[in-house]
């Protein structure tokens, strides 16, 4: 997908000045990205080097790259963290959650769109309003909750990828049905209606002809809650915190400071 | 077309399930906790009403660490949405490698809270303290510095959050149709009046998204606290010492985990919840007022 | 909650309490249950190994073994640990202790606190001392019968005298300081052993500073954000809670915690933290890390070091060649202090909601901890720990740990009493005071230091 050759408000002389001005903007933009990325430069630098040269000479360029390999094994071998298993309790829980995410949120939406009850309206509201709840002031009474599933169905949440999956969907169904929401009103209704025509049951008319047309949203809705649940750090140190289950945020506060 | 019921139960009920038991429950849960003494860990529970609320207003770290928040929420929102758009209008101009450039743009977005402030407070304490050491321009680092520390977070988040919030301003700039910014040339506007008087209001709902956005990321903001500053360099204020730059959501981290007081945390965070509902409700509605219809 | 797998076998009579059940009804003892939430522990009141156990949700099956878990809060161990947990494993039948560790900056408390929520509270565990005590105090296992009592004064014992917690190590701190550096800037250690005369050498180092090649007289920081607050807020804090006292005296932690302060001796105690922070380097002190601190002591240019024996393996690793040794915290003239701070800071206590097979599995890890070989192998060669039990013999190599055991023959040393101070306080209000004081230490700041210590001391009286 590309960025349309458009801004619209950068129309102007044909010529002469307008090629000055080009070049300055192209300037400025390959500035602005080295700027932008100059923290992962330092960051490489930093893992090539051993610990004496980051005290002593933190500007410098490394002088030796093979650092950066005993530097990286060093840190998957450490006996203390486990990163190796935190990547892929990470991976697997980010790819399980997205799943889930965005099965549910994209059926919730197209619920929510196509039903006019009171009822309906009433969850859509419910569900946007339920953003501007802050993690922390659910944080706590959240973990005791989940606790008490356990306790009370057997059935064991927290410390468990599954648990922290349901914990999730839970935060990150409000902003994806909100986009899917807003995205399914953009479908004409004939359409489904004309597949009701054809024979297609209601979860037919769903999968098979919806879903395929939200692939973009689904890409937003996958990316914007996949980033998020890669890098959190507050749910899964008091969901998981502790257990066998780690995330790599997690992870990382063992090293730092050590 | 007749719907059926069981279908949208089964549709709907998962997510719905999800967010009562994750979200809507543990939220009235946790104003019950508030109104007790409870820490956590204790069997002996008491009812004790509104005096957490009582106390938390008259503490002097929960003042400082809200005023602060709202200081860092005000610069972080600004700096944030000015660059943001400006980075949006450099990726839809006419510059080769647009597409580059978004991503690169983009990419700081992807690293995490606690990894983030990692890198950072080296960049601040290390790198950029020994470059200016060199220059002869003293040694002190910005976050180590109660009158720069604000700043200084909020310099970290606009470079992790900018990109994100650019690419919303992308979106709008690019539905805005061609034929009015056409005519506005035709009328004589120069670029900065195309932008600021057409191309603005023309957006203005991407700002109502954006400015939403921020706000509530500003004042829910955690990770990068706690990793870059931990809410120090302590300072001075009302005669008390507060750490001068824990925002709220770490002041609550620690009332509710390191002096295991959780109920009087909670507390703060219902505090928290009810500014949050009420700032963002007072921004939508201008916001929406201010939309211009397509 | 029975399942194809697990089929619930039938209730038995008994009038003892344990973890399996509440005196009256339980299970038989040869039933294999895992608790409700498919928790760890293979419930077996005689272990079958070679017995299959029924997995729990989401874990490989294992031969009904016993898994010990154990989570350590010193990151500096935490590989010796590591390894000596699996020297056992190997060595025990039956038996496996499986070590976590928590990282240099990160909150061993909150963690420990997210596990007991999770139903995953380790079978061992730390505490440090009475604001834990007072958290953990329903699951800690009473240890006064385990034979090591013998070798040590140093066990945590709860209020009616009963032990309950295990002393990881004697550690102790005084005031460090390079031998080499001390004997060519021409200050003898041994006369330092009050106020002006530690303030007479600081300033006579301070004036060498270029023919010593140091950049301060001495490596100490306080930094909140540096994640070195605790040097300040619980150790040097400490010589105003011990210093000078008798070893066992807590009077003044005591008074703390009602709210009263000694008003002469906090004056003294503020000014000779001045005096600390005045002959700083600057940088490390106000945002320093562990790290900072230690490389300044490290590269030699810094000659004292404000820091306990847990630095000795650090300064190995960082191939430390020089001799170093400690004088004592010298905080005013009203007497001579030659000895050091000694304390058992943490303690190992037994979850007291396990089996009591994993009970006395960990009751025998102890043991073997302090009685075998490798267990003083560990103790003292790979952990660089000095151990609170008189029976081993080994000598430590650090520099700091060897002054601490020769302090400890030697006796007139002071507690270590930090500890007294109600959980998270070191942390959330001493920390913020000594980093304040680290911006500023100037005679205004004295004033203030003193004024903020002494309204924490009121503060806490109230919340008893």
């Amino acid at each position: 997908m590309t960025v349309k050759a458009m801004n619209p408000a950068a129309s102007g002389p044909k010529k002469g000045p307008r090629r000055l001005n080009r070049f300055l903007l192209e300037a400025l933009a390959v500035l602005l990205v080295l700027l932008v990325l100059s923290p992962f430069v330092i960051v490489f630098f930093n893992a090539s080097k051993t610990y004496d040269q980051i005290t002593l000479s933190p500007a410098a360029p490394p002088t030796d790259l093979g650092n950066l390999w005993e530097n990286i094994t060093a840190v998957f071998n450490d006996p203390v963290t486990d990163l190796l298993g935190a990547f892929i309790d990470s991976a697997l829980i980010t790819a399980v959650s997205l799943v889930v995410i965005i099965f549910f949120s994209s059926m919730a939406a197209w619920v929510l769109v196509r039903n006019r009850s009171r009822f309906s309206r009433f969850a859509f509201v419910l569900f946007v309003a339920a953003m501007v709840i802050p993690f922390q002031v659910v944080m706590y009474p959240l973990v005791y909750f989940l606790k008490g599933i356990g306790d009370t169905l057997g059935f064991r949440m927290l410390g468990t990828v599954h648990g922290i999956t349901f914990a999730y969907l839970g935060f990150g169904c409000s902003l994806s049905i909100f986009i899917f929401h807003g995205f399914i009103k953009g479908i004409p209704l004939a359409l489904e209606e004309s597949a009701t025509i054809d024979g297609y049951s209601q979860p037919g008319i769903f999968f098979k002809v919806v879903l395929p047309l939200l692939t973009p949203t689904v890409m937003t809705v996958a990316i914007l809650n996949g980033i998020w649940i890669w890098n959190d750090y507050l749910l899964p140190l008091l969901v998981v915190g502790g257990s066998e289950v780690q995330t790599i945020p997690l992870a990382v506060t063992t090293f730092a400071g050590a | 077309m007749k719907r059926s019921k069981a279908w949208d139960a089964v549709f709907l009920g998962p997510s719905l399930l999800a967010l009562t038991l994750v979200v809507i429950l543990p939220f009235f849960q946790g104003i019950i906790y508030s109104l007790t003494n409870w820490n956590g860990v204790r069997t002996d529970v008491t009812f004790v009403g509104f005096a957490n609320y009582r106390e938390m207003f008259q503490s002097v770290d929960f003042l400082y660490s809200f005023l602060i928040t709202l200081l860092y929420t005000a610069i972080n929102v600004v700096l944030v949405n000015v660059v943001a758009f400006l980075l949006a209008l450099l990726v839809t101009s006419q510059v080769k490698g647009r597409n580059l450039y978004r991503a690169a743009f983009f990419v700081p977005n992807l690293i995490g809270g606690i990894v983030l402030g990692y890198t950072w407070q080296f960049m601040f304490n290390v790198f950029f303290t020994s470059v200016t050491a060199q220059l002869g321009l003293g040694a002190t680092s910005m976050i180590t510095s109660r009158d720069t520390v604000i700043l200084g977070m909020s310099i970290v988040n606009t470079w992790q959050y900018a990109g994100y919030i650019m690419l919303i301003f992308v979106a709008g700039i690019q539905s805005t149709p061609v034929e009015v910014m056409e005519a506005a040339t035709v009328d004589g506007a120069g670029y900065f009046r195309r932008v600021t008087r057409v191309l603005i209001p023309m957006i203005a709902n991407a700002f109502t998204v954006s400015l939403f956005l921020t706000i509530v990321n500003s004042f829910k903001m955690f990770d990068l606290n706690v990793a870059l500053t931990n809410g120090g360099p302590s300072a001075r204020f009302m005669g008390q010492v507060v750490n001068s730059s824990q925002l709220l959501t770490l002041t609550i981290y620690n009332k509710s985990i390191t002096t295991k007081e959780l109920a009087k945390g909670q507390a703060m965070s219902v505090v928290l919840f009810i500014v949050l509902v009420v700032f963002s409700l007072i921004q939508v509605t201008l916001g929406k007022r201010r939309e211009v219809e397509a | 909650m029975a399942t194809p797998l697990n089929p619930l076998p039938e209730r038995v009579k008994t009038d003892k309490a344990d973890e399996n059940g509440p005196a009256g009804v339980r299970l038989p003892p040869s039933a294999e249950t895992t608790n409700r939430q498919g928790g760890k522990h293979a419930q077996t009141a005689v272990p079958h190994p070679g017995r299959p156990v029924h997995p729990g949700p989401g874990r490989r099956p294992r031969f009904a073994e016993i898994e010990l878990t154990l989570y350590n809060n010193k990151v500096e161990i935490s590989e010796a640990l590591q390894n000596f947990a699996k020297l056992y494993s190997d060595k025990t039948e039956g038996v496996t202790v499986k070590v976590e560790s928590v990282g240099g900056g990160a909150d061993y408390s909150g963690n420990l606190t997210a596990k007991h929520t999770a139903d995953q509270l380790p079978d061992l565990f730390v505490i440090e001392g009475d604001g834990d005590y007072g958290l953990w105090k329903d699951y800690v296992t009473d240890l006064s019968g385990e034979k090591w009592n013998e070798e040590t004064t140093l066990a945590y014992k709860d209020p009616e005298g009963k032990v309950v917690g295990f002393p990881v190590a004697i550690e102790g701190f005084g005031l460090g300081y390079n031998v080499e550096l001390l004997k060519k800037a021409g200050v003898d250690p041994a006369e330092l052993t009050t106020y002006s005369k530690l303030e007479e050498a600081f300033k006579k180092i301070d004036g060498m500073k270029a023919e010593l090649g140091i950049d301060s007289v001495l490596s100490m920081a306080a930094s909140v954000s540096g994640g070195t607050w605790w040097v300040a807020g619980h150790h040097n804090f400490s010589v105003y809670l011990g210093g000078g006292l008798e070893f066992t005296d807590t009077s003044v932690a005591d008074k703390f915690n009602k709210g009263e302060v000694e008003e002469e001796r906090l004056n003294d105690y503020a000014k000779y933290v001045k005096l600390l922070f005045d002959y700083s380097d600057q940088t490390v002190l106000a945002t320093g890390t562990y790290d900072n601190q230690l490389a300044a002591f490290a590269n030699q240019k810094a000659v004292f070091i404000h820091q306990g024996n847990w630095i000795d393996p650090s300064l190995k690793a960082m191939n430390v060649a020089f001799e170093y040794d400690y004088i004592s915290h010298p905080f005013n003239d009203k007497q001579e202090f030659k000895g050091l701070y000694l304390f058992a800071p943490s303690f190992y206590v037994i979850n007291n909601k396990i089996s009591p097979e994993k009970a006395q599995a960990a009751k025998d890890f102890l043991s073997f901890l302090v009685y075998s070989e490798e267990g003083a192998d560990y103790m003292v060669n790979q952990a660089g720990m000095v151990p609170a039990f008189k029976n081993v013999t080994l000598q430590p190599s650090g520099g700091f740990s060897k002054a601490l055991v020769r302090a400890n023959a030697a006796g007139g040393n002071y507690g270590v009493y930090f500890g007294k101070l109600p959980a998270g306080t070191g942390q959330s209000k001493l920390a913020p005071i000594f980093d304040v004081f680290a911006q500023d230490h100037s005679d205004e700041g004295v004033t203030f230091l003193v004024a903020d210590l002494t309204k924490l001391a009121q503060e806490l009286a109230a919340q008893q």
